[in-house]
């Protein structure tokens, strides 16, 4: 068990978003405001972790042959869970989040997460890595949220800061691109945090390659 | 390590009999706590739907109390029919049926004279920043004080529309006539 690993990997190298490029869907619609990115990003987390703990001890028991089978049904129970206590408790998160919460269900990070990690791992292991990949979703949509939500409304921090919980205003609303917004604006935000993030994690890789070149 | 891997491989090739057993195993354990948070929090979501519908139906028609109606007629877009005591009624109608985006829902509220009191928009999935201007006061409070059948500007009516989503604009006016017309039945 290698926790600083993990946390690179999860974070980084083997961020669920950027790199794996899984459970964009979410990623791309429910990241207009701060307030949604941190609920969805959380609720990814708990949910993650939870059903990554509940594989890890029951690897040794699910049959290979139905274990695809067996990670739904925990991972459904879990998001099942996840949302009534969010309707319960935090209606504005729910109202705002809509399908997404039980959309998680069928979310790839989590049963990639089941399938790659948990099921192989022990279960300090697969916790953590469920915290990780976690928090590596979850830094994802808070910059999408933040570019989107500046950028498409002129705010920062909508539904948690500001008067009413609307949002501090940076610059008039009619000013921002509005498209950006709308889910037109997901998919152009989550590709450039894609490159980016790419164009960081291989720049290394080049200069080292630069090097052996030299030497 | 190779030992120990065919060891588990071995562990994991398992006969009908077990897969049943297991698969049946965790899903009732699922089951089980599943049942056990939703007792938990039911009581709690219902309150929470209850105390949102009170806070529309006071928008709409303030009135100290609200008892349920009974709707007999055969429109299927009036969800629920409330009597604002000694007020007039407040309807709850669905217009997800001409909506543009298939999700939306208003609460009308109808004065004793069988004028519009306000309307306030429930559910709504329209576009935001097109359709979504259905919740501000400029569109929702054209409605105040008419009765009758109305209608958006583009149709001849007197409702002016929101520019860019004469869509939703309808939709809500075409929910409005429902809320109209069904309380005109109750009489």
């Amino acid at each position: 068990m290698n926790v600083k690993q993990q946390l690179k990997e999860g974070l980084l190298t083997q961020n669920p978003v950027t790199v794996q490029l899984l459970g964009m869907c979410s990623t791309m619609a429910i990241t207009t405001s701060l307030f949604n990115g941190i609920g969805m990003g959380l609720s990814v987390l708990v949910i993650l972790t939870l059903a990554n703990i509940f594989i890890s001890v029951l690897r040794n028991v699910i049959p290979n042959k139905i274990r695809i089978a067996c990670f739904i049904v925990v991972i459904a129970t879990f998001v099942t869970m996840v949302d009534l206590f969010l309707k319960a408790y935090l209606e504005d998160l729910s109202a705002s989040l809509g399908v997404f919460i039980p959309l998680i269900v069928v979310n790839c990070i989590i049963l990639g997460r089941a399938e790659s990690f948990a099921y192989k791992n022990g279960v300090a292991a697969s916790a953590l890595d469920g915290i990780f990949q976690g928090l590596g979703y979850t830094w994802v949509l808070v910059v999408m949220c933040v570019i989107r939500e500046f950028l498409g409304a002129g705010k920062f921090g909508g539904g948690l800061l500001g008067e009413g919980g609307k949002g501090i205003v940076i610059f008039p609303e009619e000013f921002g691109i509005a498209g950006l917004s709308r889910p037109v604006g997901g998919f152009l935000v989550l590709a450039c945090v894609i490159a980016a993030v790419q164009y960081f994690l291989n720049k290394p890789k080049k200069a080292e390659k630069k090097e052996e070149v030299a030497q | 390590m190779s030992e120990n891997a065919a060891k588990t491989e071995k562990k994991k090739e398992a006969g009908m009999a077990q897969m049943v057993i297991t698969l049946g195993a965790i899903c009732a354990v699922c089951a089980l706590l599943l049942g056990l948070v939703n007792k938990v929090t039911e009581p709690v979501i219902a309150e929470n739907e209850m105390k949102k519908k009170m806070v529309a139906m006071q928008e709409v028609l303030a009135a100290d109390d609200y008892a349920p109606a009974t709707y007999a007629g055969d429109d299927a877009t009036i969800l629920n029919v409330y009597e604002a005591v000694g007020k007039g009624h407040v309807v709850e109608v669905n217009c997800a049926a001409g909506s543009f985006s298939g999700t939306l829902s208003i609460m009308v509220g109808v004065n004793s004279d069988g004028t519009v009191s306000g309307v306030s928009i429930v559910t709504t999935a329209e576009t935001s920043g097109l359709g979504s201007k259905a919740s501000d006061p400029a569109f929702k409070d054209q409605y105040v004080g008419k009765g009758g059948t109305l209608a958006v500007d583009k149709d001849g009516g007197e409702i002016v529309a929101i520019s860019g989503a004469t869509i939703t604009s309808r939709a809500v006016t075409a929910g409005v006539n429902s809320a109209l017309a069904a309380v005109g039945q109750l009489g």
